[in-house]
């Protein structure tokens, strides 16, 4: 019991020293939730007004292990997990049939069980195809063990979501130098969209919520 | 032993002791297999709800035999094989289920079948309330192994069943015929009403009830009555050999139990020749006189003789009457005799009553007045007798628990019952308190019609002769049940139709015995649901649940009510009620579904969904939410097929061409919203909601005169409604930036909480470019803590007040 909590202090005084890193590379707020993401929580939570996206999204992975599939990342099983074959960066790409509005990642890893597989470095890019991907972000994590939150938003509020076809997560490297990868569990959140069609803004009052719709 | 067996089986059955039952069953047919027996088996195998094994009996003993035949169409109609139950109402060479309804209802052998398979049918329909359930299967019992269930009058329930059958099909036009002629032969028939109403055919709530209806009635009653005396009479000759009597099958044995057995009414005729020669001028009757009245047929018979599917639908004919009657008051005397004895079995027969009568709902009884009521009349014109309706009616109650003190099981009066229960089953269903009121009096009161025109008779009151003055109260009895019918009809009409507020006000003519019923108010509160006043609706859902805590009826609407009012703790208590009053209902899932689509777990809502389907996939409502559940998934493709799949059970559910609608507006077909809603709106042209968004789809297609013109209609609708205030600011925003303020000013008012508005009103003034009261309803917007993707716009929307032209103003 001491030693996980002896490890776990480790890991947050690391990410601190890690957020702090983050701060002089990117220079941003962002990094205060990079600093949050570095351990991930053991509780997958969602802010309310958020859904899950990639249900019907086209999954591939640049390289899998035989039985640690791409199926594996969406199974919803923690005990099952995606597992690379190759050289880095590991790539998991997303592909919607439509644009849509993202606003954030969260993926399951696990650094207790998997060590060295462990990614630790995470660059997310969106676009409409392979061709055109542009990065929008890069995390680094330590040590996590849990659902890490990589947020997609901007600083600018008209940046909150993203909007693309198609979104890559890469795997730069792993813990202590591994070479192969592990993820548990890959989730995508957008904004649920106005439950009223055409609407600008959604509704906040009950009376307006109570006509709003016909059930 | 057989009988021995037999008795043992329906006692079993009347306990509700079913595996008991099912094992007699089971020695029954290993001992004698006839096909009696195997009748038998099937009916306990039905009431414990096995159909599968219905079916394997069915299959295994096959045979011609009507009974086993309905009961299977029975099976598969309940199963939604409809193509199944229609060609198995079919013989071969016959081309539709209806040819067949017609070709086998003149003998009278079927009519039971049809009332049988009626009453099934109704048990299924109201598994909800067990204790009913076990009615049902009492009364179906017996009006099978009754002989005088053998001269069960009316079509109506075979042509009601017809007109489910076809409804579902989806062959309207024909479902509504049936259904009228259902109605028209017996206008006590709710349940047809009711279907009728659904699918929009009614016209006028009036004709239905009309007094027309009540002569009918009466005259219905007379043929009734006769058919009550005349098998009392062949019920004490019989003794409990008339069981076998019923279950025989084929017509001329029929005929020739009915040569031994029946001393009096019936002549040798067999009933198959007799209705075979009843004139075209008797056409009228309703087959049960036919068969009861077969001298009369005989007599009459040169004239041309009618198509065999005649008998059922027009109105008794008076010459025929007469001859009916002399027959039947011959029938009545040596009953009469009988009766003075009865006196003593008395306590033995209350005990009797007392375990089918309870049951009865009020509006039985009131249908048994009119029964009387006609009875009477029919006596009176004869000028024959002066026996009272009263007198015939505990007569034939009476003589009913007579005969089964002496016979092994009761005929007659549980016939009437099961025709009466027939034609009321569908309130029965409903008002379940009605049974408590009525258990007290109808304990007491035998011959129940009595306790509806309000003076409670017992039996040995009945018993005495009355006189005209009792005939003419009966009479004034019946109107004032068909007064009360055409309350409840123009209610149910206008409602159907979703003239909400003329319904309404219609509901309150009733009396307050009648208004708190938990049929009633939960129609009330459907009504106020349906004109979005939520609260109301919720007040008086809750008192129909307060009045009758296990009524179902509706209560899929409540958990919408409560869902739109966001009442979580509300919601998830009355679908754990639901759940624990049936679990096997729909709406008890409908309720659990609506939990979980207000805590935004549309996977779990949908699956919820998808079993209250399972459960009754005639439950429209299910289809429906199933549908906005997908669509609040965004998989509109199925989302759809939920909507067509509730719009193919009924056209007239606006919901599902609202949600149809809104679908087309999601994915900007617009033409295609237009249509849809424009469906909606014309099925219920009251609601504010869907004006409003009928509204919105013309602002989409850019016709934004009649846009507005729709939006101040739905302004109009409804005062308390925002929605479409707010959409014409909307709309006003684009050109008439002034007007749109003045009304986003009034809808501050109204909605201080809504930061649309507030948002709005922003919007506005950077149009017109005053940025500090921008900046301000900005600000006032985002303080009501819109979600993350609106507070994005309008922040985006701030920055871009500033940035563009004069950054150096906000500075």
């Amino acid at each position: 019991m001491s030693r996980v909590w002896t490890r776990d202090r480790r890991v947050v005084t690391a990410g601190g020293r890690q957020a702090a890193m983050a701060t002089e590379l990117d220079g941003e707020e962002e990094t205060a939730a990079a600093a949050g993401k570095l351990t991930g929580s053991p509780q997958l939570s969602v802010e309310d007004d958020l859904r899950e996206m990639a249900k019907n999204a086209a999954w591939s992975v640049s390289s899998y292990k035989p039985g640690n599939n791409v199926l594996s990342l969406r199974d919803d099983n923690l005990d099952t997990y995606w597992q690379s074959d190759g050289a880095q960066p590991h790539l998991v790409n997303i592909q919607f049939q439509k644009k849509v509005k993202l606003q954030l990642v969260i993926l399951y890893v696990d650094f207790k069980l998997d060590e060295s597989y462990t990614p630790s470095k995470i660059s997310i890019r969106a676009g409409d195809g392979f061709h055109n991907l542009k990065e929008i972000k890069t995390v680094e994590l330590m040590k996590p063990v849990g659902w890490v939150h990589i947020s997609l938003s901007g600083n600018d509020p008209r940046e909150t979501f993203i909007n693309t076809f198609m979104l890559q997560v890469a795997i730069l490297s792993n813990h202590l130098n591994g070479r192969d990868t592990h993820i548990r569990q890959i989730k995508i959140y957008g904004p649920r969209p106005n439950p009223v069609p055409l609407q600008p803004f959604h509704f906040t009052s009950q009376e307006f919520i109570s006509y709003s719709t016909i059930r | 032993m057989e009988t021995l067996m037999v008795d043992s089986v329906q006692n079993s059955l009347r306990l509700f002791m079913h595996r008991n039952a099912i094992f007699f069953c089971e020695r029954l047919c290993a001992e004698f297999p006839t096909e009696v027996r195997f009748e038998l088996s099937h009916f306990s195998h039905y009431v414990t709800g096995s159909l599968a094994t219905v079916i394997v009996v069915f299959a295994a003993f096959w045979t011609s035999m009507p009974h086993s035949r309905y009961l299977f169409a029975m099976s598969c109609f309940q199963m939604n094989l409809l193509q199944e139950a229609e060609a198995t109402l079919c013989p071969a060479n016959e081309p539709n289920a209806e040819a067949c309804f017609h070709f086998i209802l003149p003998s009278y052998q079927d009519e039971i079948h049809f009332r049988v398979v009626y009453i099934v049918f109704r048990i299924c329909s109201f598994q909800h309330s067990l204790e009913s359930q076990y009615d049902y299967i009492l009364l179906k019992l017996k009006a099978f192994t009754l002989p005088s269930s053998l001269q069960v009058p009316d079509g109506a329930a075979g042509h009601y069943l017809l007109g489910l059958i076809y409804r579902y099909i989806g062959r309207r036009g024909v479902a509504i015929e049936h259904l009228m002629q259902a109605l028209a032969i017996d206008p006590l028939l709710w349940a047809a009403y009711d279907e009728l109403c659904v699918l929009g055919a009614v016209e006028d709530a009036n004709e239905y009830f009309s007094d027309m209806a009540a002569q009918h009635i009466q005259k219905q009653y007379l043929s009734e009555s006769n058919s009550l005396n005349s098998s009392n009479g062949s019920e004490f000759n019989n003794g409990s050999s008339n069981m076998s009597v019923t279950f025989v099958d084929s017509i001329p044995r029929q005929s020739k139990q009915l040569l031994a057995n029946n001393a009096r009414e019936i002549s040798s005729i067999p009933p198959s020749s007799a209705i075979a020669k009843v004139p075209a001028s008797n056409s009228g009757t309703s087959n049960f006189s036919q068969f009861i009245t077969p001298p009369a047929a005989t007599q009459l018979s040169g004239v041309a003789p009618p198509p065999l599917c005649r008998n059922v639908h027009v109105s008794f004919n008076v010459a025929n009457n007469d001859i009916a009657t002399k027959s039947n008051n011959i029938a009545v005397q040596t009953p009469r005799r009988k009766l003075l004895d009865e006196g003593k079995l008395r306590k033995v027969s209350g005990r009797l009553f007392s375990d089918s009568v309870p049951r009865r709902s009020t509006r039985l009884s009131a249908e048994a007045i009119a029964v009387a009521s006609s009875n009477a009349t029919q006596i009176t014109s004869n000028g024959n007798s002066h026996t009272s309706a009263k007198f015939l009616g505990g007569f034939s109650s009476s003589s009913s628990s007579s005969s089964k003190v002496n016979a092994a099981s009761s005929r007659s009066l549980t016939f009437k019952k099961g025709h009466s229960w027939i034609s009321e089953s569908f309130d029965e269903g409903r008002r379940s308190e009605d049974f408590d009121d009525s258990r007290m009096e109808n304990m007491a009161t035998t011959s129940s019609y009595t306790s509806m025109s309000g003076d409670v008779r017992y039996l040995e009151q009945g018993k005495t002769i009355g006189d005209l003055a009792q005939d003419s109260r009966l009479i004034s009895g019946a109107q004032e049940l068909l007064c009360l019918l055409r309350t409840l009809g123009e209610g149910y009409w206008l409602s159907c139709s979703y003239r909400c507020q003329e319904a309404l006000e219609v509901y309150l003519k009733l009396s307050e015995k009648q208004f708190n019923t938990g049929w009633v108010l939960s129609q009330v509160g459907r009504l106020h649901f349906e004109l979005v006043d939520y609260y109301e609706a919720d007040h008086f859902f809750s008192l129909a649940r307060r009045v009758s805590p296990f009524i179902l009826e509706g209560m899929d609407m409540y958990s919408t009510a409560l869902y739109h009012m966001k009442e979580e703790m509300k919601l998830s208590y009355l679908a754990q009620e639901l759940i624990s009053v049936d679990r096997l209902s729909p709406q008890a899932w409908c309720a659990l579904g609506n939990c979980y689509s207000m805590q935004k777990d549309y996977e779990t809502a949908l699956k919820i969904f998808q079993r209250a389907v399972q459960l009754d996939s005639r439950f429209v409502y299910a289809h429906t939410l199933c549908g906005h559940e997908y669509i609040a998934l965004e998989d509109f493709e199925n989302g759809i097929k939920c909507y067509q799949s509730a719009l193919q059970i009924d056209q007239r559910h606006y919901n599902s061409w609202y949600g149809l609608g809104v679908v087309y507006l999601r994915q900007e077909k617009f033409e295609f919203a237009e249509h849809h809603l424009r469906k909606a709106y014309n099925i219920n042209p009251q609601s504010s909601v869907l004006m409003c968004y009928l509204g919105m789809a013309q602002h989409a297609l850019q016709r934004n005169e009649d846009a507005l013109e729709m939006l101040e209609r739905a302004i109009a609708a409804d005062k308390q409604n925002p929605l479409p205030v707010y959409q014409k600011a909307n709309i006003l925003s684009l050109d008439r930036f002034d007007e749109a303020l003045n009304v986003l000013e009034q809808l501050k008012e109204s909605a201080p909480h809504e930061s649309c508005v507030y948002a709005l009103m922003g919007k506005i003034y950077k149009r017109l470019e005053v940025h500090e009261k921008a900046m301000f309803y900005f600000g006032l917007a985002l303080d009501l803590k819109p979600p993350a993707a609106d507070v994005a716009t309008i922040k985006a929307a701030m920055e871009k007040l500033y940035l563009p032209d004069e950054m150096d103003d906000i500075l």
